[in-house]
């Protein structure tokens, strides 16, 4: 998708979003999946990881995994492969005036394939499972409460606006189970609920190969283009390769950029999104385990002495954006011109070094993660050369998110999720609260920016979200690299329209050419 | 008889009941944040801490493994913490498949090696040269890059066979055939490679014996004198190796069911290892060590029907 249609399709995101935040009304249209499109047997992808559980309790997902749960359950809202919210299980979704109490109206004659009907009890049962549960994004959720008003109304109520609700509901957070089911021993691997597939267990062999047949009952056939569904998990990149150049799969995920050549020699084509970053966080911005840190000058020069465009280079072989904001274009707050804050001169930041009172630089440790080891070797030259010395430590197999977010460590090197929804993702890293702000720095101009985000009026918003996006980059909280471009392979008898918020396409965004 | 089982199948719970205890204890020394991986980077602390009471995981190392191996004894291996199926239901589906590529292999590789080996040690000259050399090659060669190879060449470009993935027996022959030919074939090379050596070097020792010659005096035809007796005497040492092959073929499946994406013991084993899915692998070193003790146990009865002299009392 060229530039001006993904900036199209985010300003419609936003102005879906922000119309129901702002108290008004949400309904409507269906979203389609793909426009046209035909009618096949099969379906098959290759997908990186297997679902934890389907219990959503326990293992709702969305991202990579998403695939797994948009297949077999539905969600209240719903987006479409060029990210607009609308409706799913939910027809109608409306705010009260201070948006703390959201009213659904629930879809009719919709039942799960069970038989169970999707009413407003299993509804909120549903909801409550998640929030109550141990699923990755169950703490979004915690502070909600919800009650069906009638057998076809929920309303949901909050202390306070959460400006990304609707999105969520619309991912992991909306997914709606039949609450017959939570009560089976194997809830996790026999999942029911009203999506547009239903899992074939017998099939199945669970971790490796997810067999789906469509839901007879299904309430959006139209938007259905494969009788059946196979979702092969596989994360050797050999194993990948192979399926995909002996034509074994009709769509593949693939995480080794390089090998884009080889597969689209293959006759297949090549989609690519950018949602991560990866680059530096620096983490202690207030000093107390690194002091120089604390000093906005230090962690510009930072910024100033990376040269990302080599980076990208060398490290992912071109197949990115260099960047120095954390938000993605597809949010609100994105501003193309961030990118230039910090232009590459070493020179320059070695006298903003000087200027902060570190003339023979200094040193700090960070916190290893071995997969990215020639990131760091390159980094650390790179800071080297300004006097910066960057020592890596291992915290020791699997531990390096923990480490980090302990914290243990002032900074680290990672691939960060960058929501295109600006409250989640500043709820994610910014806020004093937030899981990748772990020394819990605070400012008064990002409170102000958070709270207008929470509260303020659609332009507000927006407004505050990029003034939130500016500060932080000014403020040089991250040393961004690139966004990395995340690949999606598909062969020559399928089309596909890759959303741009996902890590992971839609399975509506699938559809047999001709 | 009845007591040398009998000792063989104590030894064994021992052997179960160690292992399975080391491997906790290594698994528990490696670490890890194992919440952290199910859950991912986007999860709060405070949903890692609550996953980590939810799976036991703050409680003292001996509370767990007392806790696994209590219900381990009544059959109850737990459930995947990365799946959320049952560990014997997870390992009920995939051990045929394993124990198909490796048995597949062992038997192609055992056939083989029984006519490369009495081929070479008979005829001698370039074949002899052209059987050691080959099995040299074999033996040298990572079975991965055999199985790579042979999908470039088998999958990919002439369409043969499948590249990734089985298909169950019962629901297509020719499918299952189709999946499982190239990793046997991966498999098979290198455990060939050792057994044929090791045949053909007993077949040479043996045709010098007086017996051999003796047998010829007599009359007998060249393919009796080999196949009836030479080969007997010849087959104790090969079936030693063919054993310890078998073994091999077990840890070997988990780098080739990786490559063709095969849903068997060794992708669990990778899989589970790599994540920390501590059920699931103290099931799959249970299942494992319930293998080799059958393997060793199967390798000294034949040893005994071959050889009077080995006999067991």
């Amino acid at each position: 998708m060229s530039r001006w249609k993904a900036t199209a399709a985010v300003v419609i995101v936003a102005a879906l979003a922000l119309a129901g935040c702002a108290g008004g009304e949400g309904e409507g249209k269906p979203t389609d999946g793909v426009s046209g499109g035909g009618h096949a047997d099969k379906l098959t992808l290759t997908v990186i990881g297997a679902p934890t559980s389907y219990d959503i309790g326990a293992g709702a997902e969305w991202g990579q995994r998403s695939p797994y749960f948009e297949s077999v359950f539905d969600t209240l809202l719903r987006q479409n492969s060029k990210g607009e919210l609308g409706p799913g299980l939910a027809t109608k979704w409306t705010y009260n005036s201070d948006k703390t109490v959201l009213t659904l109206n629930l879809r009719k004659g919709v039942k799960f394939s069970d038989g169970n009907p999707v009413d407003a009890k299993a509804v909120v049962a549903s909801m409550e499972r998640f929030r109550d549960g141990t699923s990755a994004q169950a703490s979004t959720m915690k502070d909600n409460t919800y009650a069906a008003i009638d057998d076809a109304t929920v309303t949901v109520t909050m202390s306070m606006p959460n400006p990304a609700l609707l999105n969520m509901l619309s991912i992991a957070q909306g997914l709606i189970a039949s609450p017959a089911s939570f009560v089976g021993a194997d809830i996790a691997t026999h999942p029911v609920g009203s999506g547009p597939y239903i899992l074939d267990t017998k099939e199945t062999v669970t971790g490796t190969k997810y067999v789906y047949h469509a839901n007879p009952d299904y309430w959006d056939k139209k938007n259905l283009h494969y009788d059946n569904l196979i979702l092969n998990t596989m994360t050797d990149p050999t194993a990948i390769l192979n399926a995909i150049k002996s034509g074994e799969a009709n769509g593949a995920k693939f995480t080794d950029n390089n090998a884009i050549p080889e597969i689209e020699a293959a006759g297949w084509k090549v989609e690519g999104i950018q949602l991560d970053f990866q680059g530096l966080l620096l983490l202690d911005r207030d000093g107390t385990m690194v002091k120089p840190l604390g000093d906005k000058r230090v962690r510009q020069a930072i910024n100033m002495a990376l040269d990302r465009k080599a980076l990208l280079e060398t490290l992912q072989s071109g197949h990115g954006t260099v960047t120095q904001q954390v938000f993605p274009p597809s949010s609100d707050a994105f501003d193309k011109s961030l990118d230039s804050t910090y232009k590459y001169d070493p020179k320059a930041a070695k006298k903003l070094l000087a200027d902060a009172g570190y003339p023979d630089g200094f040193e700090f440790t960070a916190d290893l993660n071995p997969s990215f080891q020639t990131a760091y070797d390159l980094i650390g030259q790179q800071l080297k050369d300004i006097g910066i010395t960057m020592k890596t430590e291992d915290p020791g197999q699997g531990q390096f998110i923990k480490a980090l977010l302990a914290p243990k460590y002032p900074v680290g090197f990672m691939g960060l999720q960058a929501d295109h929804n600006d409250w989640q993702l500043a709820n994610f890293m910014l806020a004093p609260t937030g899981t990748f702000n772990p020394f819990h720095t605070q400012r008064d101009e990002v409170d102000g920016f958070l709270k207008t985000m929470r509260s303020g009026t659609p332009d507000e918003q927006v407004k505050a979200a990029k003034a939130l996006n500016k500060y932080v980059t000014d403020e040089a909280w991250f040393a961004p690299l690139y966004r990395v471009q995340g690949s999606y392979a598909v062969d020559a008898n399928t089309t596909l329209e890759y959303w741009p918020t996902n890590a992971s396409p839609s399975i509506f965004g699938f559809s047999p050419k001709g | 008889m009845i007591m040398y089982l009998l000792k063989r199948l104590l030894a064994g719970v021992v052997l179960i009941a160690v292992l399975s205890f080391l491997t906790f204890v290594l698994l528990y020394m490696a670490g890890g944040d194992v919440a952290r991986n199910i859950l991912g980077e986007q999860a709060t602390v405070e949903t890692v801490a609550k996953k980590t009471h939810e799976l036991g995981l703050d409680r003292p190392l001996l509370v767990q493994y007392a806790d696994w191996a209590m219900h381990a004894v009544t059959g109850n291996l737990g459930r995947s913490w990365f799946s959320g199926e049952l560990v014997t239901t997870t390992l009920s589906t995939r051990i045929m498949v394993t124990l198909t590529l490796v048995g597949g292999a062992t038997i192609v590789a055992a056939l083989l090696a029984i006519v490369f080996g009495v081929l070479a040690a008979r005829r001698g000259g370039w074949i002899d040269a052209v059987v050691q050399v080959g099995a040299f090659i074999g033996f040298a060669v990572p079975n991965f890059l055999i199985a790579l190879a042979l999908v470039l060449v088998f999958a990919i470009n002439l369409h043969w066979f499948k590249a990734t993935g089985i298909v169950p027996p019962q629901q297509s022959i020719v499918g299952w055939l189709s999946t499982i030919t190239l990793p046997i074939a991966a498999l098979s090379i290198g455990a060939m490679a050792s057994i044929v050596q090791q045949v053909r070097g007993s077949v040479v020792d043996s045709v010098s014996r007086d017996y051999v010659r003796t047998l010829r005096a007599r009359g007998f035809s060249e393919s009796t004198v080999i196949y009836r007796h030479v080969l007997r005497n010849a087959g104790g040492p090969a079936l030693a190796v063919l054993g310890v092959q078998f073994i091999g073929l077990l840890s070997g499946t988990v780098v080739i069911e990786q490559v063709f994406a095969i849903p068997g013991l060794g992708q669990a084993t990778v899989s589970a290892t790599s994540l920390g899915d501590v059920p699931l692998v103290m099931g799959l070193v249970v299942v494992f060590v319930i293998l080799v003790v059958i393997v060793n146990l199967l390798i000294d009865l034949g040893q005994a029907a071959l050889n009077p002299k080995v006999r067991l009392a």
